[in-house]
């Protein structure tokens, strides 16, 4: 099936089975799930119930959609998303964001578990993306392009919205939250980074490493949505002096970054014009 | 997958009399080391269930069992490139089927083009560590937890052990042997001096078509690994003197003989 057929064909099954409009996207990223218990919820929707979504295979990710309102915005909420080392393609990575984009949402705030690459940060911390690098190696636009989302070529001179990140860290440092701004670096997976490609990270100008967020983030702003990252630094890569995380670990920090980052993005939600 | 596996091991298990420990792969140029290993089975790629069949000149392409100075290996004269064509997954199959085999460390050859100033032609790189910049990834998709993790650490992708022996051993030979990192791209053109440049840049000291996702696959299963590079040319711009074709050919012989040399003796020391 077309990539719009199944874009289309999604969004209207969630608009019927929920009957609400969205104004902004959040996706949860791996342990960071629990923000949607602060969601009152209108709807919740299992990805496997929506036609020609993708499933949720990692374990970490409960895979649905919830629907509701977060401090009185209307929101929706991807718990569990795709990530390209499962075997998705590109495009049915990004499918999720066009059909909130059809929803209504005008935008976006993706949050992901990350390596630390700067020496400044530490395994806990929180960061505030500022700018990406792709080096997935591939792209979610390459192919027919969807006029009525986007440009051929759209700009990625500014992914993620300058005023939004100047939002993020006035809200933490109002609520005493250690942040950092700084760039994600993206990679495949699924296995983690060899030294040599960390410290090539770092070269490149990457301050965190992870598998995700980039493509839906190109996605997001190729259909002219405003779009905030947040990671959580699950672990810290540093070449030298690093030892191999387990995804439990990982897992485990992300339980203790969760109410900062909760915290955090909340009274984003709350203070953010869209 | 985890059937195909099953089927092309069982297949060579009713072939092959003994059980080797270890598995060595031979790059381009470097199938020279089969004369010396003393075959007991030889199967051609081709009579594998399930196997790809190699299609680069100059690869010989079956898969040997015998003896190199007295120790079992089990040896793919031959390898699949992923430029060929294949899928990623397609080209470390046969790695999930010497694991599948019994083989616990596995010992990686290749061909490469030398981006650090220091070497020179003709040296033998011990790889250190890797960079992949494929594009591509031979675990990406469902990940068989019977193989390995979702998520395999890369930490010691080369066995720091196998690294220390291969240079204990260079040095009891008199074989003289550099350290580097191993830059994988797909080719199957060769680098434009931009490129060599960019990967220098990068950190990597040597640039090849392959290794990569044989390692990490091998990784993925539970195999230590070790992997020689040769030093066939040097990056463009890096050298002043022209490369000459001639002397390119005569260096590649010698190394074949040090390297052979190198890998008999890692093999008997292991």
């Amino acid at each position: 099936m077309e990539l719009r057929e199944r874009i289309e064909k999604s969004t209207k099954f969630i608009r019927e089975n929920s009957g609400f409009e969205p104004e902004t996207g959040i996706v949860l990223g791996t342990g960071l799930g629990s923000l949607a218990d602060y969601i009152d919820k209108e709807a919740v929707i299992d990805y496997k119930d929506i036609p020609e979504f993708p499933v949720s295979t990692v374990f970490g990710h409960e895979g649905r959609l919830i629907l509701g309102r977060l401090e009185g915005k209307k929101v929706i909420a991807m718990q569990g998303r795709f990530h390209y080392y499962e075997g998705y393609t590109m495009q049915e990575v990004t499918i999720p964001v066009r059909v909130m984009k059809q929803l209504g949402i005008k935008l976006l705030v993706a949050s992901n578990a990350c390596g630390g690459l700067n020496p400044n940060f530490a395994a806990g911390d929180i960061m505030i993306i500022t700018d990406h690098i792709n080096f997935m190696g591939t792209n979610p636009l390459i192919g027919h392009n969807l006029e009525e989302f986007g440009p051929r070529f759209p700009d990625m001179s500014q992914v993620y919205d300058k005023e939004l990140v100047e939002l993020l860290e006035k809200i933490a440092a109002s609520q005493g939250i250690r942040v950092h701004k700084g760039v994600y670096g993206a990679v495949s997976g699924p296995n983690y980074c060899t030294k040599a490609e960390l410290s090539m990270m770092i070269k490149l100008g990457a301050d965190t490493v992870g598998m995700s967020t980039v493509p839906e983030t190109i996605a997001a702003r190729h259909c002219g949505l405003k779009v905030a990252g947040v990671s959580c630094i699950t672990d810290m890569a540093i070449p030298d002096t690093m030892t191999a995380p387990s995804h439990e670990e990982i897992v485990k920090v992300a339980e203790s970054v969760k109410p900062r980052f909760v915290s955090l993005v909340k009274q984003f939600i709350k203070e953010v014009r869209l | 997958m985890l059937e195909k596996i099953k089927e092309s091991a069982s297949f060579l298990k009713g072939k092959v009399t003994i059980n080797p420990k270890i598995g060595i792969v031979l790059g381009s140029g470097l199938g020279g080391l089969v004369d010396q290993v003393e075959i007991i089975t030889e199967i051609p790629y081709k009579d594998i269930p399930n196997f790809p069949v190699s299609t680069v000149a100059g690869h010989r392409g079956s898969l040997i069992f015998g003896k190199l100075n007295n120790v079992e290996v089990m040896v793919m004269s031959g390898r699949f490139h992923y430029y060929e064509g294949y899928k990623m997954k397609e080209v470390t199959f046969p790695i999930q089927v010497m694991k599948a085999m019994g083989v616990e460390k596995l010992i990686l050859s290749n061909a490469a083009g030398g981006m650090n100033p220091t070497f020179k032609i003709g040296d033998i790189m011990i790889i250190k560590d890797h960079i992949n910049l494929f594009g591509d990834n031979p675990l990406m998709g469902k990940n068989y937890d019977e193989l390995g993790p979702r998520f395999p650490s890369m930490n010691e992708a080369y066995s720091k052990r196998l690294v220390k022996l291969a240079h204990e051993t260079g040095k009891k030979l008199g074989i003289y042997l550099q350290q580097g990192v191993y830059l994988g791209v797909t080719g199957p053109c060769f680098e434009t001096p931009a490129e060599y440049r960019a990967f220098y840049i990068l950190g990597a000291d040597a640039v090849g078509m392959s290794t990569v996702p044989e390692v990490l696959a091998a990784n993925h299963c539970g195999i230590k690994t070790a992997g020689i590079s040769c030093i066939t040319n040097m990056a463009a711009g890096i050298l002043d003197t022209p490369l000459n074709h001639k002397e390119v050919m005569e260096t590649a012989d010698r190394v074949k003989e040090s390297f052979s040399r190198l890998i008999r003796c890692v093999i008997e020391r292991i």
